[in-house]
């Protein structure tokens, strides 16, 4: 905002408290997800005039989603799994033991931290029965969850 | 109570040791007739020889399951424990319902057992059960059935 040719005749102090003020008073509207009316109220009480308050709703009308959905993103939470790769394998042999044959599932979970750092991604071998194993235990999940969805 | 040398003896076990190891490795398919063919090498009496077969065979088994915790691994499945969440509120937002599926997995990794926290949103797990499912199937095709049938 400080380079903006329309604002510079302004004193750049005022304009950052102007920012500041703007700011906290849309990031608190966000957090409590309040209302137009709500809005319009306070800034009533802040003796801002009837044209400025309608602007200001309007715009935040306009951007509250956006934000909504910033400030829920804000947080921490544990690795979330965005997506699955798998690999079937028939291992045939190794140094320490010819004849194997045994086949085996190779998994990886595509991990995701909220601090947009990287993670290396979880991968695990299992057998065909471990597999069934963790494919039944997150359809459970997933029926409970429609479950508590009807309730 | 041999009365023979420290040396010897540990010479004879190693020796032992490496017979059983590489048969059992390798796991003659006709495993009377190949064995004995080796060991016959060995110019030992046939009393010997029919023992030495004997404990081959006892512990055969046994000699290949334990090998076989000596190859490469990644870490193995154990189990996954999951829980539904319902988040209400954070100090960013308040009134919100973000519905979450927390599960803790187990893994194995020569003899130590991890367990790792993971999250997903319903629509991922999802995802994530039609993938593996899919991985699953993989064994039922013709394809998988086939290269088992014909690699024994």
């Amino acid at each position: 905002i400080l380079d903006d040719p329309d604002l510079k005749d302004i004193d750049p102090a005022v304009l950052k408290h102007c920012h500041a003020a703007a700011a906290t008073c849309i990031l608190e509207a966000g957090k409590q997800k309040a209302d137009i009316s709500a809005i319009s109220t306070c800034l009533e009480d802040c003796k801002l005039d009837k044209e400025r308050i309608e602007q200001f709703c309007t715009e935040y009308q306009k951007n509250k989603d956006a934000l909504e959905i910033l400030l829920g993103s804000i947080g921490r939470s544990p690795l979330h799994i965005t997506d699955v790769s798998w690999r079937l394998e028939y291992q045939i042999k190794n140094n320490q033991l010819h004849k194997t044959y045994q086949p085996s599932y190779l998994v990886t979970l595509n991990v995701e931290n909220s601090d947009s750092g990287s993670h290396p991604d979880v991968s695990f071998s299992c057998t065909m029965e471990q597999l069934q194993d963790l494919v039944g235990k997150l359809k459970d999940a997933a029926k409970s969850l429609e479950r508590a969805t009807q309730m | 109570k041999l009365n023979i040398g420290v040396d010897t003896i540990q010479h004879g076990v190693e020796g032992l040791v490496y017979l059983l190891t590489e048969s059992s490795k390798l796991m003659a398919s006709i495993p009377f007739l190949d064995f004995q063919d080796s060991i016959h090498v060995l110019g030992f009496s046939d009393e010997l020889n029919k023992s030495l077969l004997q404990l081959y065979l006892d512990n055969r088994k046994e000699i290949r399951s334990i090998l076989g915790e000596l190859a490469p691994r990644l870490p193995s499945y154990h189990s996954l424990e999951w829980r539904l969440d319902v988040q209400l509120a954070t100090r960013s937002l308040r009134q919100q319902i973000k519905t979450a599926v927390t599960m803790k997995l187990h893994l194995n990794q020569n003899e130590d057992q991890t367990a790792q926290v993971l999250q997903t949103d319903p629509a991922t797990l999802l995802h994530l059960i039609q993938q593996l499912e899919q991985a699953l199937g993989e064994m039922k095709m013709n394809h998988c059935r086939r290269i088992v049938r014909n690699m024994k």
